[in-house]
C-alpha cells in the first residue's frame, strides 16, 4: 500500500499556504468577470476539497449509477452534450445536434479536443462511447443502457466529423438523455485496459486530471491546463466522503473542506451562523409523495385519495419540517421540467373538505398505515409523521406511520406486483432529465416500475406521448399532469432541496441537477 | 501441558470458532432485508439487466452452493468481489485494517496510561476526596456513549478551539515508520505528528469507556490485594510503603487485568466501528457501516469474519501470556 508522501503534509498547512497565496491572487482577479473564464493568468494555487456522502464506486463513467460517482466523473469526463446551471440543454462536445428523421439524430463533434493523455478526440471515439453503453457486445451491461433508453447505436459518419446516432422509434427524449448521460471516452485507450484498470484510471476530456485515487479515501485531481475551454480556476480538487452528516459540517466548519453535501436542517444555523461557511440550496430534481395503491380499499376511491390531499397542511410541513427546504407540489411534474402544468395548484389545506370527502367516499373510520423510509430522504420519517399526524386529526380517518428499512420497502415496490406494495408508502424519485414524461411512466402508468396506480386514459395518453414531436408532447403531459392532479393517485407532497455548506473562500452556487461543478467555483 | 500443544489446541478450537462465525454471517445475509441488485441497480432497468446482474453476482444458485463456494473462497483468502467498487472484497477489507489497529491500540494507550494510576490512587486514598472523583469519573465514563462524546469532543477542541482536525487520517503510522527506517527523519516526525494529532481525539472517545473499566478494575484489585497477609508482612518486614504499593501489591493487581486489556482489544476494534463513523476514520468500521448501507454483502461478511479471526486468535494469545505472567496458571 503506498501513499503520497504529499499527503503527509498537514492539510492545514497547506490550506494555509493556499488561503494565502488565494488571498493575494483574489485581488487582482476581482475586477473580472465572475465567471473565472476570462482567460486572465489563473492564479497557481486554488485547492479546492468536496466532501459527499459516499466515495465514487469507481473511476468507470459507464459502471455506475449514483450521483457521488457522477460528481467525480463530470470533472474528467464530457458528454457531447449537457446542462447549464439553470438545467437547460447546451452543447459539449459536439457544437451542433439536429434531429435528422424520427429515430435518427446527428451530432457535430468539436475539433481541437484532446484527451488527457493528449490524443485528438474523434468521432468514431464518441460513437464508440455510446456503443460501450447501448450495446452489451462492445463493452460490458452498461447500468447506463436505460439511461439511454430507446437509442440502439451510433456510428461516425463517413468523412464528416459527425456521429449519428440511431434509437428505435421517435425517441422525443433523446437530447435530454445526452445532457445528462453517456461520457465520452477514448476508444483504443479503452481497449488496452482492463476493467479494473479503467475502474482505477481516468482519460477524458474535461477540466481536471486524475492524479491519484485512493479507493474508499480520496480522488485527487489537477488542473487540466490544456483544456479546450479555458483552464480552471481549481488547481487541485479532491474529493474525500464522510457518511455523518454531522460529520462534514464539523469538516466544513473546521475549513477542512470547501462543500459538503446534504446539510440536515436541524444543521443549517450551525453552518449559517459560522464566519467559515454558509448555506447554498437549490430546488432538487427529487420529488416526494405518498403513493396510494388504486386497487385497494380506502385507496381505490377517488374522493378518499382527494380527501388525503386536503387533510394536510403541507405549506406548513414545507416550512416547518423541512426549514423552507422544499417546494409544495400538485401534480408529478415538477416546475421546469418537460410537460409540468403551470395552471395546477396544490391542495389547499382543507379539513373541513377533507372529512367531507371521506364520507362521500364511504370510507369513514378508515384506519390507515404509512409506509416510510427513515434517513433516506431529507426528512423522510419527520415528513411521514407530519402527514400522517394531520391524517389522523380528520375526525373520521385514523392514521399512523410504520418506519421501514429502505432496502425491503424498495424491494417490495419493485416486483413489479401491485400486491406486494404496502397500501400507502413515501418514496422519492429524482429524474435528472427533467422530463416528466418519464416520471410519470415509471411511476404512474399500468406498467411503470414503481407504480402504484393504473389507469386506462393517462396509459394511453402516455403511449400517445411518445411519439409525438416536442411541443405537442409536452401539451400532452401537461394535460396528463392536471388529470393526476384530480384523480389524486398520489399525496402530493414536496419538491426536495439540495442544501450544501459552502466555504466562504469559494464562489459558488448549487444547481438543480445536483451536480457539484469545480470548473465553475472561483475564488471568493 | 506444554505450550505448544496448549496453543495447538486452542488454535483448533479457534478453528471451530470461526467456522460458526463464517456460517452465522454466511446465514445473515439471507434473512436480512434489501436485494442487493436492487440497491445496486436504480428502480428502473429491465428484468434482464436485472437478471444479468444477479447471475452475475452467484445469486441465481442454490444455497448450499453458494455456501460452499464462499467457504472454498475464504480457505484462498477470497471474500468475493465488493458489489460496490467490484474489487476483491479482501483487499478492501485489508486495507482498512492498519486505520482500526492503529485507533485500538491508541484507544487502549490512552485507557492503561489513565487508569492504571487512577485506579492505585483511587485505592491507596480510599474513601477521600480523590477517591470519589476517580469514581465519579468512571461511571460518567462507562454511561458515556461514544458517538456523544466523540461529537462533543469534536465541537469543543475542533470546531471551537481550533486544536485538532475533525476528522480523517491523512497519514497512518507505517509511513513514518518505514520514513523512520529509511532514515528519513524529517518526513517521518511529519507522519508521526500528524497521525497522533489526528488519532488523539478519536483515541480519547473509543478509550473512554474502556478507562472507566479499568479503573475500576484497578482499583478494586489493588484493595483485595492490599488486605492480603503478604501485603501485611511485607509492611511488617519495614518495606516502604511505595515498593509495597508498587511492586507487590500492583503487579498481581495487573494479572486480571492483562486479561481484560487484551480482550477489550477485540472488543475495540469491533467497537470502533461508532466512533470510526463519526471521525470519519478509514478504518473496518466506517467500511461496515458504508458496506451495510449500500448493502455490499461479500464486505460486510468479510469484515465480520476479520473481527471475529481477530477475537479468537487474541483470546489464545491473552490465555497464553496470561499463564507466563501468573506461573500458578497452568495450561490445560
Amino acid at each position: 500500500m503506498s501513499r503520497d508522501t504529499r499527503s503527509s503534509v498537514g492539510r492545514r498547512d497547506f490550506l494555509k499556504a493556499a488561503g494565502g497565496a488565494a488571498a493575494t491572487a483574489s485581488v487582482a482577479g476581482c475586477l473580472g468577470g465572475d465567471d473565472g473564464s476570462e482567460g486572465e493568468e489563473q492564479p497557481d494555487e486554488f485547492e479546492v476539497s468536496i466532501t459527499q456522502g459516499q466515495m465514487p464506486s469507481g473511476l468507470d463513467p459507464h459502471d455506475h449509477r449514483e450521483t457521488p460517482t457522477d460528481v467525480v466523473m463530470l470533472h474528467a469526463y464530457e458528454g457531447v452534450l449537457s446542462r447549464n446551471a439553470d438545467g437547460q440543454v447546451i452543447e459539449k462536445l459536439a457544437t451542433e445536434y439536429e434531429r435528422v428523421e424520427d429515430g435518427q439524430v446527428r451530432f457535430s463533434i468539436r475539433e481541437d479536443v484532446q484527451f488527457h493523455n493528449g490524443d485528438d478526440l474523434t468521432p468514431e471515439d464518441v460513437a464508440y462511447s455510446i456503443n460501450r453503453i447501448v450495446q452489451e457486445d462492445v463493452g460490458f451491461a452498461s447500468p447506463q443502457r436505460d439511461q439511454l433508453a430507446g437509442v440502439t447505436g451510433a456510428e461516425a459518419a463517413d468523412g464528416e466529423r459527425a456521429v449519428v446516432v440511431t434509437s428505435d422509434g421517435l425517441n422525443p427524449v433523446v437530447f435530454q438523455e445526452f445532457a445528462t448521460y453517456c461520457d465520452v471516452m477514448q476508444q483504443s485507450w479503452v481497449e488496452d485496459r482492463s476493467k479494473d484498470e479503467i475502474g482505477k484510471q481516468m482519460n477524458g476530456t474535461g477540466p481536471f486530471v486524475l492524479d491519484d485515487y485512493t479507493e474508499d479515501e480520496e480522488v485527487v485531481m489537477s488542473r487540466n491546463e490544456d483544456y479546450w475551454r479555458d483552464p480552471a480556476e481549481v488547481s487541485q480538487l479532491t474529493f474525500t466522503a464522510a457518511e455523518e452528516a454531522s460529520t462534514r459540517v464539523n469538516q466544513l466548519l473546521n475549513e477542512e473542506t470547501d462543500i459538503v453535501v446534504n446539510v440536515p436542517p436541524q444543521e443549517v444555523n450551525r453552518v449559517e451562523d459560522s464566519d467559515a461557511a454558509r448555506i447554498a440550496a437549490a430546488p432538487s430534481t427529487r420529488i416526494i409523495y405518498n403513493a396510494m395503491r388504486y386497487d385497494v380499499e380506502p385507496f381505490s376511491s377517488q374522493q378518499f385519495r382527494q380527501a388525503m390531499n386536503y387533510a394536510i397542511d403541507l405549506e406548513s410541513i414545507v416550512s416547518n419540517v423541512l426549514g423552507g427546504f422544499g417546494e409544495q407540489t400538485g401534480q408529478p411534474t415538477l416546475e421546469g421540467f418537460v410537460g409540468h402544468n403551470p395552471d395546477v395548484e396544490p391542495y389547499p389545506y382543507d379539513p373541513e373538505e377533507a372529512e367531507r370527502l371521506v364520507e362521500e367516499s364511504g370510507h369513514a373510520g378508515a384506519e390507515i398505515e404509512l409506509h416510510t423510509p427513515v434517513g433516506r430522504y431529507l426528512k423522510d420519517l419527520e415528513i411521514a409523521q407530519a402527514v400522517a399526524g394531520y391524517i389522523d386529526e380528520l375526525s373520521n380517518v385514523s392514521a399512523s406511520v410504520n418506519q421501514r428499512d429502505f432496502g425491503a420497502l424498495v424491494d417490495e415496490l419493485l416486483t413489479g406486483n401491485i400486491e406486494d406494495k404496502p397500501p400507502w408508502y413515501l418514496i422519492g424519485w429524482g429524474e435528472a432529465t427533467f422530463d416528466g414524461g418519464l416520471v410519470i411512466t415509471a411511476l404512474l402508468t399500468t406498467d411503470g416500475a414503481l407504480s402504484s396506480y393504473s389507469d386506462e386514459e393517462i396509459d394511453e395518453m402516455m403511449e400517445q406521448a411518445g411519439s409525438q414531436a416536442a411541443e405537442e408532447r409536452e401539451q400532452t403531459i401537461q394535460e396528463v399532469n392536471g388529470m393526476l392532479h384530480e384523480r389524486a393517485p398520489w399525496i402530493y407532497l414536496n419538491r426536495q432541496y439540495s442544501v450544501y455548506g459552502a466555504s466562504e473562500r469559494i464562489d459558488w452556487s448549487a444547481r438543480s441537477d445536483e451536480r457539484i461543478d469545480a470548473y465553475a467555483i472561483s475564488q471568493q | 501441558m506444554s505450550l505448544s500443544r496448549f496453543l495447538l489446541k486452542r488454535a483448533l478450537q479457534g478453528l471451530f470458532v470461526i467456522w460458526g462465525v463464517v456460517t452465522v454471517v454466511f446465514g445473515l445475509r439471507f434473512i436480512s432485508p434489501g436485494d442487493p441488485a436492487n440497491v445496486l441497480l436504480p428502480p428502473d432497468v429491465s428484468e434482464s439487466t436485472r437478471q444479468q446482474v444477479v447471475a452475475e453476482l452467484g445469486l441465481d444458485q442454490p444455497l448450499y452452493v453458494q455456501y460452499l463456494d464462499y467457504i472454498a473462497g475464504l480457505l484462498v483468502g477470497d471474500m468475493g468481489t465488493s458489489l460496490v467498487t467490484k474489487t476483491e472484497a479482501s483487499g478492501r477489507i485489508i486495507g482498512k485494517l492498519p486505520a482500526t489497529l492503529e485507533l485500538a491500540v491508541a484507544a487502549t494507550i490512552v485507557a492503561v496510561v489513565i487508569a492504571i494510576p487512577l485506579g492505585v490512587l483511587s485505592a491507596t486514598r480510599r474513601h477521600e476526596p480523590a477517591d470519589y472523583g476517580a469514581t465519579v469519573f468512571s461511571l460518567a465514563g462507562i454511561s458515556t456513549p461514544n458517538f456523544w462524546l466523540g461529537i462533543m469532543l469534536i465541537i469543543v477542541f475542533a470546531v471551537q478551539l481550533n486544536l485538532f482536525p475533525t476528522s480523517r487520517r491523512p497519514v497512518g503510522i507505517d509511513d513514518g515508520v518505514a520514513h523512520l527506517v529509511a532514515f528519513q527523519f524529517g518526513l517521518a516526525w511529519n507522519d508521526l505528528s500528524t497521525w497522533l494529532w489526528h488519532v488523539t481525539l478519536p483515541a480519547i472517545t473509543l478509550g473512554t469507556y474502556f478507562t472507566a473499566l479499568i479503573t475500576r478494575l484497578t482499583r478494586s484489585g489493588m484493595l483485595e490485594e492490599l488486605g492480603q497477609g503478604y501485603v501485611r508482612a511485607a509492611r511488617a518486614k519495614g518495606l516502604p510503603e511505595t515498593l509495597v504499593r508498587y511492586k507487590h501489591a500492583l503487579r498481581n493487581t495487573l494479572i486480571p487485568i492483562i486479561t481484560v486489556v487484551g480482550l477489550q482489544l477485540g472488543t475495540l476494534i469491533g467497537g470502533a466501528v461508532i466512533t470510526e463513523a463519526v471521525f470519519n476514520w478509514p478504518g473496518l468500521g466506517t467500511l461496515i457501516i458504508n458496506s451495510i448501507q449500500a448493502r455490499d454483502w461479500p464486505v460486510v461478511q468479510g469484515s465480520i469474519i476479520v473481527i471475529g479471526v481477530g477475537f479468537v486468535v487474541l483470546n489464545i494469545l491473552v490465555d497464553a501470556l496470561y499463564a507466563y505472567v501468573n506461573p500458578q496458571v497452568t495450561y490445560d
